[in-house]
């Protein structure tokens, strides 16, 4: 039984292996707690001022026309009802609205629809990623089903989103003279670059095209137009022609919203405002009358929905929400409120609350520290509640 | 006895045909008689015997596939994990795409999968190395080398020296003319002292050119578990038969040493081999953890399910009333394909991570690596032995932390087997060994020395103690050793050979010793008929030829079997004599001394000649053997005449009364299972520190039912006077039952009392308890209480009560393995148990609770936020996240978390815990349903905080200076990150000692979420014309450029865990309030230092002091 050679079990003495990691062990005691609550409280209010701040800088105006008169005292929504399921367009009065003051900074213009569930699962599902980045499939996916076909053609760009694009056109004139807007740039930059493209064949046709995919695909059922149709004079158009699917408002509208009350971007104003140095130097619009010419054909009436125009500016959090501001005062303040109620606690009852086995107490000096850091055998000061918890 | 006297063929019918007709129908007749096999030499068996094959492997490559998935299959949790993947290749139900479920599903299956190959295969080459060994079998008139796979039943084979036996195997001659040969059995039963087994004379010459020559036959018993025990009989004729026993036996397991060579007949092959027999699976056990835990998924599974319904049924409605005036909804489908089992099926997809599926895997690794930590433990390396704790199954790892009692074995566990000659009574006299220092002038050998009245029993005394044992002398290594299969015989050979009379050599015939009065003179003890010590008859004889002619028996046993052969003739045993001894007896139990007493019996050589006719005849009788065999012992053991009685030491354990207090201050009741005395076992317990003087004492020692049931009904009475009408759990009492008693207490009318009284009280002791006993009450207080309970001990008697507890711990040492090897846990020595359960158990415990409910909370926390977004997106099961983000919440970005906790977690550490072995008890508050309900409580709370702060903060989608809107995705990612912060967080917070890998698992989640959200989105930007997901193309830029996401963060994290903070720093400083803590704290640390001020005391005393101080005469 030659144990000579015999290698010896014990094992080996590592600070992983005998479960000796130098570890740091945060006490949560009044004591340990205080400072972070106050120092929270201290940064948080001044924080929530400067958001709030922000966020009061931005200035929002509201438009709803849902209701709004086609011609003849009907109302715009009341003509689409009578044609339901087949594109109708109602030319709205002009709808006028007085800017009191004016806005300054560049200003957005965003639709917002309530009541539309962007968001339901079958709605968002139903689109064909593929199809949308050029390439070019015969037959759409089944997700685009029922909108992936159409009296036998394929329905392109398929699916219950693209079918339900925004067509509603809006135009601002100020003093009987159009305001300039801008569409570029409103869609996000990696969309347009990697999500959104026109197929080759569709680059390459010019006009009303010949190529022979035309011959198997066909419009979304709800559109107004026929594909090709688009580049006529037609208001305004839903498509630019050359860029398909690539068309900031599509894209726009494709990106689906969280809620079912959203806003959507539409165009950027690009008008300058007199500024107090130089005239007509920065972006902005003036305190006047406004006139909205709207081209009324988005039913949302039958469902119970709104739409309104926004008319707002941005501060570098987006749009106007004093709900962050509020929320790191009220927090701040809360930490302060409870820095102060744990000071007390501190003070009545801090000490009693250590055990010390080897009289290696830490005092209220402990609590400054960020916590201790406990090597190999050292012993040292332990609290109760790190035992009970 | 030579082969003329052998018998003529026993009656027994079985005995002549054990052909495969007759035994099974025997068998019926009568189920008390052995079955016999007949095994033919150099003719072709009559029957077809196993293969000596083993196989070992669980699986072969046919077999795998189904034996795998049908052992995945019978847990619950994975068949619901397979219909959720079924469910999700239907079209149009998964809200999360098909493979979500099944990809994750199929990586936890393929990680068993290889665990499991890899534990079979090793498996199957350790069998392969053992089947392909190589034997030497004797073939007709030659010899062949074939492997061990080949050996069949009747071959004849030579084994050389240090070559293990391929199969059970008859021992029929040696190189040594007697036949007796040397094994080791270390394999079999731990022992690592050489054992001699000795062949029968009739076979002893058989050479190898005799084999060809042998045609006759052996008749066995079928093969059965018991290592010690066997039953046969050979014949080389065809016509003489001899009887063969254990002694003839070598086993497969064992190693032939110190012989040249032994030829022997295979009996027993491959997995009919005792070894084989005896390795038999340990019962599966299951933790207590794991049955709250199963239960609290079945919980989580019926939310689910309500979830399910109610979420299905607000879809239908809304569907109906809504959502069908909605134009732009793709509603022809709906009507077809959404009825409401469907939708059901959708929602339960949705949440179906509400029962986590990463949990088995988690807990997995963390059992896996905490049992390394237990083997790794170098305060539980035994360095004297070389014997590290080891882990044998990691289900049990938490399972130590919640302990509520142990059933110990005394000897070799809180004693350590290591026996010292303490003392001598004879003739009634007491003689102390210690004070020898020159023996020679001891006052036992000047006494002799004297050749006065007293010398001729001081010389027989001696002589008994040199002649009658089983020691084996060895010289191999140049000093004689003795090797003994128990350290009591060792203990008194050598006290023996203190005195003078040393044990030199024995042959199957005769025992040599030296005399050593002045002048050393060798005297030869001839062995006429040995009858061995076994458990039964707790006594050993051997008739002797001495030197001088005369015969005599020689006995040596257990005082209360001793005392009953005695001869009632005052002439042969005096009164005074008699009692004298009987008073050292006491003492000697009452130091908690193991007592022997010697006798003796001179014998007429005719005398002898009638009895060992008789008791030959019984010893071949196979029918009646062991009926026969006492029956002729007891007419030659009797009227004896009494000589003296010794006294042994059983040293204590290192630190068993430390051990043993710092347990009971755990709220561990400890109760001590021996075969002792009750006397020996009462002074065991009070050296061990079991028993405090001021302890109440209840005895139960009764020799009726009826008297037993009124003595524990009294006690009984007595307690509910005491504490009223609910005894409380842990009082400071000991009950003190003998195993006859036992008997009685455990009878149905009188158990429940029993039970009642034993765990009232904090130390029980039984006595004289057999191995079955020993079981049978672990058993039954695991039963009855419902609590946790553990047993430990060292020795093969322990097995079935180490099997039956929750927990069996055992002790690798002096009495073999086998405790060990059938045991959940092992360790060196009983100290290192204060460590495994106050150290070890109560981490894991904790450990293991918080990363389960640390897994039920994250999952709860994450998914629970797709039912408040169900709410605004009319109960469509629209998801927030993107899909493969959420299958990876718990593949990656979640994992690590749990393994932080689970492996590196410490509430408490490791000093305090041995310091303070009361916070043993209060660690086993950090899991129970109330703790489970509020976690999922804070996942629920939490869930709605972020969800609805997030919604308000980035929800309308107008987050950045440029005007544009960020959508679903958008909210959906803040979310999500949201959600990956504050879940590490949450496990930050109950993480009480931060280490590096705590540090790197928590913060190293969260940055590999951010990186994932970068090189996803560009993965997925690279390959949008392959039909890549699109939804996360852009986010990882446009969420970072977002101040509002950034601003955010710390609102959202800070408002999840304020309430959570307050409550932590309130309940730290209010509940229990700390100054009662401390002051109980003090108290422990007081205690702790009394008890440790006695025991130094205590051991300052050395044996023999109190020894003499005990004893006056």
């Amino acid at each position: 039984m030659g144990d000579a050679g015999e290698k010896s079990k014990k094992p080996g003495n590592t600070a992983f292996k005998q479960q000796r990691l130098p570890a740091w062990q945060p006490i949560l005691t009044a004591g340990t707690m205080l400072p972070t609550f106050f120092v929270v409280g201290v940064l948080f209010i001044p924080i929530g001022i400067g958001i709030l701040f922000f966020s009061d800088n931005v200035t929002e105006h509201t438009i709803d026309y849902t209701n709004c008169y086609g011609q003849g005292g009907q109302t715009c929504a009341d003509v689409l009802k009578a044609t339901p399921g087949k594109f109708t367009s109602c030319e709205c009065e002009p709808i006028t609205f007085d800017l009191k003051k004016p806005m300054h900074g560049q200003v957005y213009i965003y639709y917002a629809l309530t009541n539309f569930y962007q968001n339901h699962r079958r709605y968002v599902k139903s689109r064909d990623d593929v199809q949308l980045s050029g390439k070019w499939n015969t037959e759409p996916r089944k997700d685009c089903e029922p909108f992936h076909k159409d009296k036998g053609k394929f329905i392109y760009p398929c699916g219950a989103i693209a079918n339900s694009f925004f067509s509603d056109v809006i135009q601002l004139f100020k003093d009987g003279q159009e305001v300039p807007l801008i569409k570029k740039g409103i869609a996000w930059e990696t969309d347009l670059l990697y999500k959104y493209k026109t197929p080759d064949f569709w680059k390459n046709a010019q006009g009303v095209s010949t190529a022979s995919q035309w011959a198997h695909i066909t419009k979304p059922k709800a559109w107004g137009k026929e594909l090709w149709e688009w580049d006529e004079a037609w208001g305004k158009e839903l498509w630019e022609w050359d860029e398909g699917v690539e068309d900031e408002d599509f894209v726009v509208w494709m990106r689906i919203s969280a809620k079912p009350n959203f806003r959507k971007l539409y165009r950027k104003v690009n008008y300058k405002i007199n500024s107090t140095s130089s005239p007509g130097s920065t972006l902005g619009l003036p305190a006047g009358q406004y006139k909205f010419k709207i081209n009324y054909s988005f039913p949302v009436t039958n469902f119970g929905g709104t739409k309104s125009i926004v008319l707002s500016t941005t501060s570098i959090l987006g749009g106007k929400n004093p709900f962050l501001g509020m929320a790191y005062i009220v927090i701040g303040a809360v930490c302060l409120i409870l820095g102060i109620l744990f000071l007390v606690i501190h003070i009545n009852y801090g000490k009693k609350n250590y055990i010390q086995p080897n009289d290696t107490t830490q005092e209220d000096t402990a609590a400054a520290q960020s916590g201790e850091q406990s090597s190999q055998a050292q012993g040292s000061s332990h609290t109760i509640h790190q035992v009970t918890t | 006895m030579t082969e003329n006297e052998a018998p003529a063929p026993s009656n027994d019918e079985s005995s002549k045909t054990s052909s495969e007709k007759r035994p099974s129908k025997k068998s019926k007749v009568s189920a008390e008689a052995k079955q016999f096999r007949r095994i033919e030499s150099n003719k072709p068996q009559t029957r077809k015997y196993m293969s000596n094959e083993i196989s070992s492997g669980k699986y072969t490559i046919i077999t795998f596939l189904p034996k795998f998935l049908y052992e995945q299959f019978r847990r619950y949790s994975n068949i619901f994990f397979l219909s959720i993947s079924i469910l999700q290749q239907i079209d149009g139900v998964s809200p999360t795409g098909k493979f979500t479920t099944l990809g994750p599903f199929l990586f936890i299956l393929t990680v068993s999968a290889v665990k499991e190959i890899i534990e079979d295969f090793k498996r199957h080459r350790s069998d392969r190395s053992t089947n392909t060994r190589r034997v030497t079998v004797f073939k007709g008139n030659s010899t062949s080398e074939v492997t061990w796979a080949d050996v069949q039943v009747g071959d004849f084979i030579k084994i050389n020296n240090d070559q293990g036996f391929p199969a059970d195997v008859v021992l029929y001659s040696s190189n040594d003319e007697t036949g007796i040969c040397y094994i080791e059995t270390s394999n079999l039963d731990g022992e690592t002292n050489l054992k001699v087994r000795q062949a029968i004379p009739a076979t002893a010459n058989v050479k190898d050119e005799d084999i060809p020559s042998i045609t006759g036959h052996i008749e066995c018993e079928e093969p059965n578990r018991f290592l010690y025990e066997f039953l046969g009989k050979v014949s080389l004729d065809g016509q003489h038969e001899e009887a063969l026993g254990p002694d003839q036996i070598l086993l497969r397991g064992s190693k032939l040493q110190n012989t040249q060579w032994i030829i022997g007949q295979v009996i027993y092959t491959g997995h009919e081999s005792k070894l084989m027999k005896n390795s038999s699976k340990a019962p599966l056990k299951q933790s207590t953890v794991d049955k709250m835990t199963n239960r609290q998924i079945f919980l989580l599974f019926l939310l689910l399910m309500a979830i399910g319904v109610t979420c299905a049924t607000l879809s239908l409605w809304w569907d109906g009333t809504i959502g069908s005036k909605m134009w732009y909804f793709p509603q022809d489908t709906s009507d077809k394909s959404y009825g409401f089992p469907l939708t059901m099926c959708t929602f339960i997809i949705l949440f179906n991570n509400l029962i986590p599926i990463s949990l088995t895997v988690t807990l997995e690794i963390v059992r896996f690596i905490q049992a390394k930590f237990i083997d790794k433990d170098l305060e539980m390396y035994y360095e004297v032995s070389d014997i590290p704790a080891v882990a044998k199954t990691s289900n049990l790892n938490e399972e130590l932390g919640i302990i509520r009692y142990i059933f110990s074995d005394k000897t070799g566990t809180l004693t350590q087997n290591v026996m010292e000659f303490k003392g001598a009574s004879i003739g009634g006299i007491f003689y102390d060994p210690d004070s020898i220092g020159d023996s020679q002038n001891s006052p036992l050998i000047k006494k002799m020395k004297k050749n006065g009245k007293d010398a001729e029993d001081i010389k027989d005394f001696l002589i008994i103690l040199a002649v009658c044992h089983t020691v084996i002398p060895d010289r191999s290594t140049g000093e004689l050793v003795y090797h003994a299969s128990s350290p009591d015989e060792r203990a008194l050979v050598m006290g023996a050979e203190k005195y003078g009379f040393a044990f030199q050599s024995r042959t199957p015939t005769t025992v040599t010793i030296t005399v050593n009065l002045g002048t050393p003179q060798t005297e030869v003890y001839e062995l006429l008929s040995v009858m061995d010590f076994t458990s039964d008859r707790k006594r050993m004889s051997v008739v002797v030829k001495r030197p001088d002619g005369s015969l005599a028996l020689f006995c040596k046993g257990a005082d209360m079997m001793v005392y009953d052969r005695l001869s009632k003739d005052s002439k042969i045993n005096s009164e005074k004599m008699v009692s004298g001894t009987q008073g050292h007896l006491d003492a000697f139990s009452r130091l908690g001394l193991r007592t022997l007493c010697l006798a003796i019996k001179p014998l007429q050589e005719s005398e002898y000649k009638a009895w060992s006719q008789e008791y030959h005849a019984a010893s071949v009788n196979t029918a009646n053997h062991d009926k026969a065999v006492a029956a002729a012992e007891e007419r030659i053991e009797n009227n004896l005449r009494l000589i003296g009685a010794t006294a042994i030491e059983d040293k204590l354990q290192d630190e068993v009364p430390e051990t043993i207090a710092t347990l009971l201050k755990g709220g561990i009741s400890i109760w001590v299972l021996t075969g002792d005395k009750q006397e020996t076992a009462i002074n065991i317990g009070r050296s061990c520190n079991l028993i405090k003087d001021d302890m109440q004492l209840f005895i139960i020692n009764q020799s009726s039912i009826n008297a037993t049931y009124e003595l524990i009904n009294t006690y009984l009475d007595k307690l509910h006077s005491q504490y009223g009408e609910q005894i409380p759990e842990d009082i400071d009492a000991a009950v003190v039952i003998d195993g006859k008693t036992l008997n009685f207490a455990t009878s149905k009318a009188v158990k429940a009392d029993f039970v009642l009284l034993c765990t009232s009280c904090r130390v029980v002791i039984c006595c004289r308890a057999s191995p079955f006993q020993k079981a049978e009450i672990v058993a039954e207080v695991t039963k009855k209480t419902g609590k946790i309970t553990l047993a430990i001990g060292d020795g093969a008697n322990d097995v079935a009560m180490i099997q039956k507890a929750h927990v069996g711990v055992g002790i690798a040492g002096v009495e073999g393995l086998q405790a060990a090897s059938s045991s959940d846990y092992s360790i060196g020595q009983f100290k290192f148990l204060k460590k495994l359960l106050l150290v070890h158990g109560a981490w894991n415990y904790n450990r293991i609770g918080k990363v389960i409910l640390y897994c039920f909370y994250k999952n709860i926390f994450f998914y629970i936020i797709e039912l408040w977004f169900a709410v605004e997106s009319g109960f469509s099961a629209s998801i927030l996240f993107e899909q493969w983000s959420i299958a990876g919440y718990n593949m990656v970005f979640t994992s690590a978390q749990p393994l932080a906790i689970g492996l590196f977690e410490k509430n408490v550490k490791a000093e305090m815990r041995m310091k303070f072995p009361r916070l043993y008890v209060e660690n086993q508050a950090s899991f129970s349903m109330t703790i489970f309900m509020m976690w999922v409580a804070v996942g629920l709370v939490q869930s709605a905080i972020v969800y609805v702060m997030c919604s308000v903060i980035i929800g309308h989608g107008i987050v950045w200076s440029n005007g544009r809107e960020g959508g679903l995705m958008i909210l959906g990612n803040t979310v999500y990150t949201y959600v990956i912060i504050v879940a590490s967080l949450k496990a930050g917070i109950e993480i009480k000692a931060w280490t590096l890998p705590s540090h790197i698992a928590i913060w190293g989640s969260i940055i590999v979420w951010f990186v994932f959200l970068v090189a996803y989105g560009i993965f997925c930007a690279s390959f949008v014309t392959s039909g890549a997901p699109t939804d996360m193309i852009g986010i990882a830029l446009m969420l970072f450029q977002c101040f509002a996401f950034w601003l955010g963060l710390p609102i959202v994290v800070l408002v999840c865990y304020i309430p959570e903070l307050v409550y932590a720093v309130m309940k730290n400083h209010f509940t229990s309030t700390s100054e009662e803590e401390q002051r109980r704290f003090e108290d422990v640390l007081l205690e702790d230092q009394d008890s440790r001020e006695k025991l130094v005391l205590k051991h300052e005393s050395t044996i023999a002091e109190l020894v003499l101080s005990n004893i006056c005469f």
